[in-house]
């Protein structure tokens, strides 16, 4: 994140009602452009409002990609090692092809890629692995919630709005 | 469950008591640490010795070529497979109690399967030539692996495993780093926050982290199970009698769940007491893993009986003389142990007062890793001394060699455990948070700001 992202006003919370009620009530407004709301774990109505913000997470087509090259990598190898060396065993001859035995090549190579594909997608669609990554307030990996809202001033409506909302505290970060 | 659970701690206490008890072990830790110190070292040892002196010193030999580091490697990827059961299976069916135990799952997971993974290369003697066999690389004989063979399809089952666990662990793990991060100052700060890969706890990263944990969960389930079937594939895709039967993929599954469920019992109670982890991992959770392990161990009841009277019922001669000489033969012991830890032992978890006493809980838990160790032991020996010719029939009892090198894995497995949970949270603070109470404005407060 660059300096003037991380100028703005952070508003620290408790309780999860709190936080998920001034979600719910800036996510309409114009002037909580780029907000962002933190929080130190996974409430479902926090992933709700995330849900309603930003649609149903597009890492499904990750996995879905990683999968089906998975299946297909594991036809394809061992068909194309039997290709280029033939094991002549029991009775079959070379360019008979023993599909049945690589599906577990195709099952196991579609778990692992799909699995490493949703990684990649977890970190394409978070923005993370992200060095820069501004911590806005050290409390939001512990107990508390926090609202970021970028450009705005402590004295702008936007902080009362926020303090409003049953903030424990606001200030800027600039 | 958990919801009914009056809990003493709230979500404010979870980042404080976790990590200040990791930082600060009880001197029992170290106790613990040097033992399994001790035993690494004699494997080490063991191993270094059958390196230089060949596979003469274990007690491999015409006509039972798979004896103990087989065993050790069925053993081990079974105590692998509740680490996943737990995390992915109970995650889907919401299961909340997992949430307390899930990381200590997961790690043990991931750990004993890289100890399974030793074993195959033990047990080839020349470790350095396993690639060969065991990976499809180009090599100057423009020869390629045999991906017909049952071994090939255990090393991709076995390998993906790992990894997929691994990413499942450390996937969980980020938030809590984070949260370590952002308690620590200096050089440790900047580890912590390379670590947490910049993980801030935004709505948008939460949003598609449950969404690809969701996915890695979903993933992660047929795999648990492909698994073991595809390690039991090892046996019943042979023709030996004893092996090959059709009830092996679900009887190495429900057995291979039954031994990672006690195995988790086993590390999870003296962990605890450890790490002060008492307010958070609650006894309800410990006796819903005995719940568990008791409806596992019926199913594998069920499979030894119905193993017994297939082998009856086919009316093939050479496999009834293989489950009669089981049970009444020379290594009819092994037999009886198995039973009993896994049978008949579990039995007394059917009383509330017995699942809810530790000391027996743990005793029983104990007993069911060494009956299902033997279990493996009895199924490969017991098949490998006596096949269809009486004139190769032979007998196999572990040498020195072996039994140090099996020590030396339950050290080498425990002393990465013991690291791991001395730097690491060994429960997952942002998951536990979410079956604890939640942060809720209380009813005063919310009646002064409606009014």
């Amino acid at each position: 994140m660059n300096k003037v992202r991380n100028n703005g006003i952070v508003a620290i919370y408790r309780y999860l009602d709190d936080v998920c009620e001034v979600a719910e009530s800036i996510e309409k407004r114009d002037d909580f452009k780029d907000h962002e709301i933190i929080s130190h774990t996974s409430y479902h109505e926090l992933i709700h409002i995330a849900e309603k913000k930003y649609g149903i997470s597009q890492v499904r087509w990750f996995t879905l990609t990683g999968a089906l090259t998975g299946v297909f990598t594991g036809f394809a190898m061992p068909l194309a090692m039997d290709y280029d060396w033939p094991l002549v065993v029991g009775g079959k001859t070379a360019g008979v092809y023993s599909l049945p035995a690589y599906v577990v090549f195709g099952f196991e190579l579609m778990i692992l890629l799909g699995a490493i594909a949703t990684i990649v997608g977890m970190f394409v669609m978070g923005r993370f692995p992200n060095p820069k990554a501004t911590v806005f307030d050290t409390r939001t990996t512990d107990d508390r919630f926090a609202v970021f809202v970028p450009g705005v001033s402590i004295d702008s409506q936007q902080a009362k709005l926020l303090k409003e909302f049953g903030a424990e505290e606001v200030y800027s970060t600039t | 469950m958990s919801d009914e659970l009056v809990w003493d701690k709230t979500i404010s206490d979870v980042n404080d008591g976790i990590l200040k008890a990791t930082g600060k072990p009880h001197p029992s830790y170290y106790v613990a640490l040097s033992l399994s110190l001790v035993f690494l070292i004699i494997g080490i040892i063991a191993w270094a010795l059958q390196i230089t002196y060949g596979m003469g010193l274990s007690g491999l030999n015409a006509p039972v070529y798979w004896g103990t580091y087989i065993t050790n490697f069925v053993f081990w990827v079974g105590i692998g497979h509740a680490g996943t059961l737990i995390s992915a299976i109970l995650f889907l069916f919401r299961a909340k109690w997992r949430n307390s135990i899930n990381r200590s799952a997961e790690a043990m997971t991931v750990f004993a399967v890289i100890t399974a993974g030793l074993f195959p290369l033990i047990h080839v003697g020349r470790v350095w030539l396993a690639a060969y066999w065991m990976v499809p690389l180009p090599n100057t004989n423009n020869l390629w692996v045999n991906f017909r063979s049952p071994l090939l399809w255990d090393v991709f089952a076995i390998s993906t495993y790992l990894t997929v666990s691994l990413l499942f662990w450390y996937m969980g793990l980020v938030p809590d780093i984070a949260s370590m991060r952002d308690r620590v100052k200096g050089y440790k700060r900047a580890m912590f926050a390379f670590l947490s890969f910049g993980w801030t706890g935004t709505l948008r990263q939460w949003h598609h982290y449950e969404a690809g944990y969701g996915f890695l969960a979903a993933l992660a389930t047929p795999l648990v199970l492909s698994v073991h079937s595809i390690v039991s594939w090892d046996f019943a895709m042979s023709v030996q009698p004893g092996w090959h039967t059709t009830i092996f993929p679900p009887y190495f599954v429900a057995g291979a769940i039954l031994s990672g469920c006690a195995m988790v019992y086993t590390l999870v109670l003296p962990f605890r007491r450890m790490f002060r982890m008492e307010g958070f991992i609650r006894p309800e959770h410990l006796e819903a893993l005995i719940k568990l392990t008791l409806l596992t161990s019926t199913i594998v009841s069920y499979a030894y009986g119905i193993e017994f009277f297939v082998a009856w019922y086919s009316g093939n001669p050479f496999e009834w003389a293989i489950f009669v000489k089981r049970a009444i033969g020379p290594y009819s012991f092994y037999f009886w142990v198995m039973v009993f830890c896994n049978c008949v032992f579990p039995l007394v978890f059917w009383s509330k007062k017995a699942r809810n006493n530790q000391t027996i809980c743990f005793i029983v838990c104990v007993l069911v890793n060494v009956g299902m160790w033997f279990e493996r032991y009895n199924i490969i020996v017991s098949s490998l001394v006596e096949d269809f010719v009486p004139g190769s029939w032979g007998h196999y009892e572990p040498s020195l060699t072996e039994i140090a090198i099996t020590l030396g894995s339950f050290g080498w497995f425990f002393t990465w455990l013991l690291i791991f949970c001395r730097f690491f949270p060994f429960v997952s603070m942002s998951e536990l948070k979410l079956i604890m109470p939640k942060p809720l404005r209380p009813k005063t407060k919310l009646k002064e700001v409606k009014g």
